[in-house]
């Protein structure tokens, strides 16, 4: 079919705005508090010792339940990253006013690797292997936003 | 090893950036068009899968306005919420039943014009915690993909620019794409901007609005009805954990089982000396050769060595994608069952400028959620077995 002028009546444009008020559950609202007291907290599974954050009840390779929790990080290491030159809003790209850096980071202690952003450092600085530390925010808020960025250390 | 034998009869598709119709629309015109080409009526079906999003759609039971268009009201009709290739792989278990004798299975979605692609991908993140931060979306998931595949096995920027080339050079020649970049070449691809590196806009599946229909049949009924049936040999589906911290990006686990599963259906020991042409998912460049490599097209880590010596090109010895793929075209639900389509048009040496010479045996791959948690496989061939 040829493209051809599309007709959109402003009625025909259709919203679609729910909030939804989701539990977090036992084991989100456990590692929410701990972000609070500055503590990263991930659990251990009994089977295959495997350490995931953020926590889950049940451990997806072994099936057990994952109730032994430990504090993990909260510095860590960069195993992957990327360089962010845009943003995603809901679903919409726009160029970004500055370059970010994400990443996936092996919190020591954990198996399990975090996503979080690193900053304080010019992106072509990011190596895979760098050492970071996690920044909490001040003062608290019980959120996870607690937990809120990386930074290089040491 | 099944009894009864399930053939693929016919296909049709329909692309484009600005869908001038609406969705209902183009469902019946395709679905139309494609019981006249085998003459026959809507009366001839005797089970409907439908494959659509409510997300994407913007109401619940997304198929529920599906059903008129296509013919199924008052029939045999049910909807698969995934990628095409599952709801392909459904379709033909209905047929295995024995209850049926022809299925009708029709995927599409609007992610040109009706919706944001990268949001209804949002809507796949875990509530509680990654859709609260804001940091995987569709784009920073697939760039740390592709950077985990460079890392471990040292694809370069370049040789990532030739693999979009490739897929956008084959894309220039079929009518299906709707990419305004189709016929770019590696020097294009490196100067788009970057999204989020390494990947560029070039290396990214362009919105699209799409739908597509396959017709099944059993076994006489598909003689019947065509002279050049298309088989359907094996079938695989696989999902892995949805945490990607805790998956080896730069492989997919969930794919080679997959694999393994539909080739072990199709008698298949030997991928690449068996497969004559592939049509895979890949939503970005860098996730061709991890999908390659775990269907066993070609050796682990080896995407820069295939894109530098052209290896997966259309005359080359294991052609991936002769259509394009996911970079000509990729109408979410859809896309599964047109890379279906695309093997069965090569199959019946349908495929125009696109065609590979004898080609009797293909693989199609399709796949949901972030960094290819969820992949399905289907082996077709010409060759009934």
């Amino acid at each position: 079919m040829a493209a051809q002028d599309r007709i959109v009546v402003d009625n025909a444009v259709v919203p679609l705005d729910f909030t939804y008020n989701y539990r977090v559950g036992q084991s989100m609202e456990k590692f929410i508090k701990g972000l609070g007291d500055k503590k990263i907290l991930g659990v251990k599974c009994s089977g295959c010792s495997k350490v995931v954050v953020p926590p889950r009840q049940f451990c997806g390779t072994c099936n057990r339940v994952m109730d032994e929790w430990v504090e993990v990080g909260p510095g860590g290491t960069v195993e992957l990253y990327t360089v962010g030159h845009v943003t995603v809003e809901k679903g919409l790209v726009e160029v970004a006013d500055a370059p970010s850096v994400l990443a996936l980071i092996k919190l020591d202690g954990a198996t399990g690797l975090l996503a979080g952003e690193v900053e304080g450092v010019e992106p072509s600085g990011v190596k895979n292997g760098m050492r970071v530390r996690a920044v909490f925010k001040e003062p608290a808020e019980d959120s996870l936003n607690d937990l809120d960025h990386f930074e290089p250390a040491g | 090893m099944v009894e009864r034998k399930i053939a693929i009869v016919a296909q049709a598709q329909i692309h484009s950036k600005d869908m001038p119709v609406p969705r209902e629309r183009m469902l019946f015109e395709l679905v139309k068009g494609l019981f006249d080409s085998v003459g026959i009526t809507r009366h001839d079906i005797d089970t409907f899968v439908l494959c659509s999003n409510d997300f994407s759609a913007g109401r619940t039971i997304s198929n529920v306005f599906e059903d008129t268009p296509v013919g199924a009201y008052m029939k045999d009709e049910t909807k698969v919420e995934a990628d095409g290739v599952m709801a392909a792989t459904y379709a033909t278990a209905r047929l295995l039943s024995g209850l049926y004798d022809t299925a009708l299975v029709v995927g599409n979605s609007l992610g040109a014009s009706q919706f944001r692609p990268y949001l209804v991908m949002d809507y796949e993140l875990n509530p509680v915690y990654d859709r609260q931060l804001g940091l995987i979306n569709e784009l920073s998931a697939g760039a740390l993909q592709a950077k985990a595949y460079m890392d471990e096995y040292g694809l370069t920027d370049s040789q990532l620019d030739k693999i979009a080339a490739r897929l956008l050079a084959n894309a220039a020649k079929n009518p299906e794409s709707i990419n305004d970049d189709a016929g770019a070449t590696p020097e294009d691809v490196a100067a788009s901007e970057y999204l989020y590196e390494p990947l560029r806009r070039l290396h990214c599946y362009p919105f699209t609005d799409g739908a597509c229909a396959l017709l099944l049949a059993a076994g006489d009924k598909a003689r019947e009805l065509t002279d050049k049936p298309v088989w359907i040999r094996g079938v695989g589906d696989s999902l892995d954990t949805y945490y990607i911290g805790e998956r080896n990006l730069a492989r997919s686990r969930s794919t080679k089982l997959a694999a393994e599963r539909a080739y072990k259906m199709a008698g298949i020991s030997d991928p690449a000396g068996n497969i004559d042409v592939a049509e895979v998912s890949a939503k970005f460049a860098a996730q061709e050769p991890i999908i390659c490599e775990e269907l066993g097209l070609f050796p682990e880590g080896s995407g820069g060595e295939v894109a530098d010596k052209g290896s997966a090109a259309i005359g080359a010895a294991m052609p991936v994608c002769p259509s394009g793929g996911a970079l000509g075209s990729y109408a979410f639900c859809s896309a599964g069952l047109v890379r279906i389509a695309e093997c069965y048009k090569q199959l019946t040496g349908a495929a125009g400028d696109t065609q590979v010479a004898g080609a009797s045996t293909a693989v199609a791959h399709g796949q949901d959620g972030f960094c290819l948690q969820h992949n399905a496989v289907m082996v077709v061939s010409s060759e009934e077995g």
